[in-house]
This record gives C-alpha cells, sequence and structure tokens, in this order.
C-alpha cells in the first residue's frame, strides 16, 4: 500500500474489513484442526472408543517419534520421495514431449487418438503384476507405475492446451511468416504455460496415487509399505502416522507447484 | 504510380466433408501505391478470405494474386498482442519471425513507437494498456519490418464506438505519415467512407466486386470526413449498393 495516505476514510474501513477477514478465516481453520485433534486425543483418552482401533494423536506423535529413534523414519520418508519425484518427473517430461509430436502431426493425433482414450480409461493398477514381473519388486516397478498413472494424463492435458492456441494469434504468425517452429516456440509453449500449471498440480495427486498404489502391490520399504504393513499386523497407530506424513509430504510438493506458478504467470490476464 | 497488388479473375472454393463452398467469384480489382483502399461487403462474404490471399496465406482456386514483390503486414480485428511479452517485445515480434532482429531494426521499431505515444508503455505488459493504446502497439508491430502494404481486417471493430472513432483517426495519421498503402476490409460502411480514397463493393456471397467509387474529399482525416456533406451522400449510395 504505496498510496494508503491518500485513501478516503471509507476505502481504508473496506481495507481493514477485508485484511479482518482473511485473519478470521486463517483463525477458523486452525481452530477447526485444533479441535477435531483434540476430541479426537480426549475420546482416545477418555476410552469413548477404542484407541487400538481408532489411534489418537499422542500415539501418532508417538509412533513417529520411535520410527525417528529406530532410524527407519527417513529411509521410508525418502525412498517414497524418491520414488514419487522420479515418477513425476519423468512422466511430465514424457507428456510433455509426446504431447508435442501429437500437436505437430495431425496424422500422429489421429492415429493414436483410440489408444490414449482406452489407455486413459483403463485403471493402471490392472497392470500390476504385469510390473512386477517386467520390473522386479524394487523401487523400479513403483517407478513404472507412477509414471504409467502419471504419463496419460500428462498428455492429454498438455495436448489440450497445445490445441487450444488462439486461432487469430496463429493467423497473425502465419501472416508474418513464421515457420513451424517459430510458432511453436514464440507461441504455442508460451500461451500453454497456464495448461502446464494446471498439469503439474494434477500431477502432483497423480505421482502419489502412483507411488502408494505401487507400494501397495510390491514394496520393502516406503509409506505405503508401512501402511499395508500397519494394516496387516493391525498397528493402526502406524497406518494413522503414515498417512498424517504422506498428507505433510503432498501439501509440500502441491506447494512447491503453487509457488512456481505465483513465480511464473505474472502479467497474464 | 505502380501497382502494388491486382486480384485477376479470383475465385476461391473451400472444400469440406458437406460440400464444397464458393467463397469468390471472379474478383478483380487492383490497388495502387500510396493509395488508401478500402473493401466493403456483407458480413461472412468472404473478406478475410481475401485478405488472406493477398497475404499469399491461401491461394487461389481460379485466377491469379499478382503482387509486386513488395512486403505485407496483416493487421487483425483484435490486437493478438501476446500477453506474455512486454509491449516493446511485442514490437520486435516480427523481426524476430523474418530473423531481422538486428540492433538498428530494433531502434528503428522502438523508435516508430516512441514518435507515436508508446514510449512510456515499452517496457509493460499489454494487460495495463487500454483497448486504444493496444490497437496501436499492434500497428507499430505491423509496421516494425516496414512493410510496404498493409492489410487490415476490420482492425476496429473490436473496440467501443468511442474508441473506434479515435483510434481510426489515429491510425490513419499513421499510415498516411509513413506512407504506406493500405487496403481495409470491412462491413462498416462510415468507416470506410472515412478512410478510402477508393472503395471496391462486394456482394454477397460468393462475392463479386460489383462497384467501384472513387472518393475525394476535401479534408483527409476521418473525423473531418464526417462532418462533411457529402458524407451521408456515399453512405447512402453505398448502404444501396450493400443491400441489393
Amino acid at each position: 500500500m504505496k498510496n494508503e495516505k491518500n485513501y478516503s476514510r471509507e476505502h481504508l474501513l473496506y481495507l481493514r474489513g477485508l485484511k479482518k477477514k482473511n485473519i478470521w478465516i486463517n483463525v477458523a481453520r486452525v481452530a477447526i484442526l485444533l479441535c477435531l485433534l483434540g476430541i479426537w486425543e480426549l475420546s482416545a483418552q477418555l476410552a469413548w472408543v477404542n484407541p487400538f482401533i481408532t489411534s489418537s494423536p499422542s500415539r501418532i506423535f508417538k509412533t513417529i517419534g520411535e520410527l525417528y529413534t529406530g532410524g527407519t523414519l527417513f529411509y521410508h520418508v525418502g525412498t517414497t520421495l524418491w520414488e514419487t519425484l522420479a515418477g513425476f518427473f519423468i512422466a511430465v517430461a514424457l507428456g510433455y514431449g509426446i504431447a508435442l509430436l501429437l500437436w505437430w502431426s495431425e496424422c500422429f493425433r489421429r492415429i493414436s487418438e483410440p489408444y490414449l482414450v482406452v489407455l486413459n480409461a483403463l485403471p493402471k493398477i490392472a497392470l500390476g503384476p504385469l510390473i512386477i514381473i517386467w520390473c522386479g519388486t524394487g523401487s523400479t516397478a513403483i517407478v513404472f507405475m507412477t509414471i504409467l498413472i502419471g504419463l496419460i494424463v500428462a498428455i492429454l492435458n498438455m495436448l489440450n492446451g497445445f490445441m487450444a492456441t488462439d486461432e487469430n494469434k496463429l493467423l497473425l504468425m502465419k501472416s508474418m511468416g513464421a515457420t513451424k517452429w517459430q510458432i511453436l516456440t514464440k507461441l504455442v509453449i508460451p500461451s500453454s504455460l497456464p495448461n502446464f500449471i494446471s498439469m503439474l498440480k494434477i500431477n502432483v495427486g497423480m505421482a502419489w496415487i502412483g507411488s502408494i498404489m505401487g507400494e501397495y502391490i510390491v514394496s520393502k520399504a516406503g509409506i505405503g509399505y508401512l501402511i499395508v504393513y500397519g494394516g496387516q499386523v493391525f498397528k493402526l497407530d502406524l497406518v494413522m502416522s503414515a498417512v498424517f506424513i504422506l498428507c505433510i509430504l503432498a501439501a509440500v510438493m502441491y506447494s512447491a507447484v503453487a509457488l512456481l506458478e505465483r513465480l511464473v504467470i505474472k502479467n497474464r490476464k | 504510380m505502380k501497382e502494388v497488388l491486382r486480384f485477376d479473375n479470383v475465385s476461391m472454393h473451400y472444400h469440406s466433408k458437406q460440400g464444397e463452398t464458393v467463397a469468390l467469384e471472379d474478383v478483380n480489382f487492383s490497388v495502387t501505391e500510396g493509395e488508401f483502399v478500402a473493401i466493403i461487403g456483407p458480413s461472412g462474404c468472404g473478406k478475410t478470405t481475401l485478405l488472406s490471399l493477398a497475404a499469399g496465406l491461401l491461394s487461389p482456386t481460379k485466377g491469379k494474386v499478382v503482387t509486386d514483390g513488395g512486403s505485407f503486414g496483416y493487421m487483425l480485428q483484435k490486437d493478438e498482442l501476446f500477453p506474455w511479452r512486454t509491449i516493446e517485445k511485442n514490437i520486435f515480434l516480427p523481426l524476430e519471425i523474418k530473423r531481422t532482429n538486428t540492433p538498428e531494426n530494433q531502434k528503428r521499431a522502438v523508435a516508430l513507437a516512441e514518435k507515436y505515444g508508446l514510449a512510456q508503455f515499452l517496457k509493460n505488459y499489454p494487460s495495463s494498456l487500454s483497448g486504444g493504446m493496444r490497437q496501436r502497439a499492434a500497428l507499430i508491430r505491423t509496421l516494425s519490418v516496414d512493410p510496404d502494404v498493409l492489410l487490415l481486417d476490420e482492425p476496429f471493430s473490436a473496440l467501443d464506438y468511442q474508441t473506434r472513432l479515435s483510434v481510426c483517426d489515429d491510425v490513419y495519421k499513421i499510415i498516411r505519415e509513413e506512407k504506406k498503402t493500405a487496403l481495409l476490409i470491412t462491413h462498416d460502411i462510415s468507416e470506410a467512407i472515412s478512410v478510402a480514397d477508393k472503395i471496391f463493393v462486394l456482394s454477397r456471397r460468393p462475392a463479386r466486386v460489383i462497384a467501384e467509387h472513387v472518393l475525394s474529399f476535401p479534408e483527409t482525416k476521418p473525423l473531418k470526413r464526417r462532418e462533411n456533406k457529402l458524407f451521408s451522400g456515399w453512405f447512402e449510395i453505398l448502404w444501396k449498393e450493400l443491400n441489393t
């Protein structure tokens, strides 16, 4: 607010009102979280519910502490994080590249359309057994699963973005005598940047689905492994703790993309 | 004065699954160097097709489009400035495309922008400019490669009436000062009368040239022309021709 002095009293009141409302919303968000955690903890402590089944915040906290002192916390988090990020980046890069090829050639685009539609509709988990046989039971299989889940979504989203390039801007470029390569680099890629960001956002979610699902099917380590293992041996504290860690990781990765969005898209309207 | 553009019995057919559309049929006209020519026709009569043919983006089904080898600059209905580029970078776009993005050419383009009141906006993004200013920037972008002929495809139709009159005046002034040949295509009769030296009237689809008028006004500025007594006379003639 550089010119705050010049604002009228009504405008200042209006601004203050906006600020107040924002603060109130943030307070409400935190309060709801604290309330829920409090009720959860209390009902476990007072044995209104069976904490063996529902776990409780303090037990989650304790379990994470135990994982940490046992030295396996970062091993599991690291494994899942690596698989997720590797799958995410490969799926995004590969999807972007394939979408570019499809944009370039109408023939290629039309030929591949039914394949893309079917692959998009296919639940990728159905390929689980095949992936295990092809890639073994290590991290490779999980990364492969993550790529499979993200790839088609990345292709379809980016292709939509490329194809939505404004007709008149294309005409303008052609009237200047632009080559297809110039049209691609100077118009299609920059104008599809918002699609790229939203594709990244969608793929953050896809990557987590892929890695956790992959770990459900086959794994010796990772957050998904902890969840499955905890469920099998009825250690629900462990399950809850793993889910809690997952929430934090997913939120961090999403905010990283949101930050990127703020940096990249400043002057568009 | 030499001819810079001539249409010789040009016909244009479009093919689609639904059938064949005849957009233009035996169109003949020519544009001489330094002229401001307007072509008017009812909506959807193939005006944009005609400009695309002139610019060489399409080739005619029959007939010939003859140019003297000069370069063309195309100006569209909307400014189509790229929102991710500053005004300066937008103005350099045609230079980049033609691979003539040299410091001298950039300097020339910037000088042109400064001459026509865009100096303070060069580092701004298009979203911070008014509609009129944006269209002016679009014209400077077209002029940055120093084209011999300007093709104007209803360049004011996206603006509101007030802005439109002043931008029309503006663009006319710039085109005259830079001594460019211009071919304006529009369905707006009064716009055509207010700027053109010569008007060709197109019929409904398939479009043919049904009339040619040479306009002589004592004043040249578009806004002044609108005040002239001759204006309403021309309007009536063209209105009748468009509606037959």
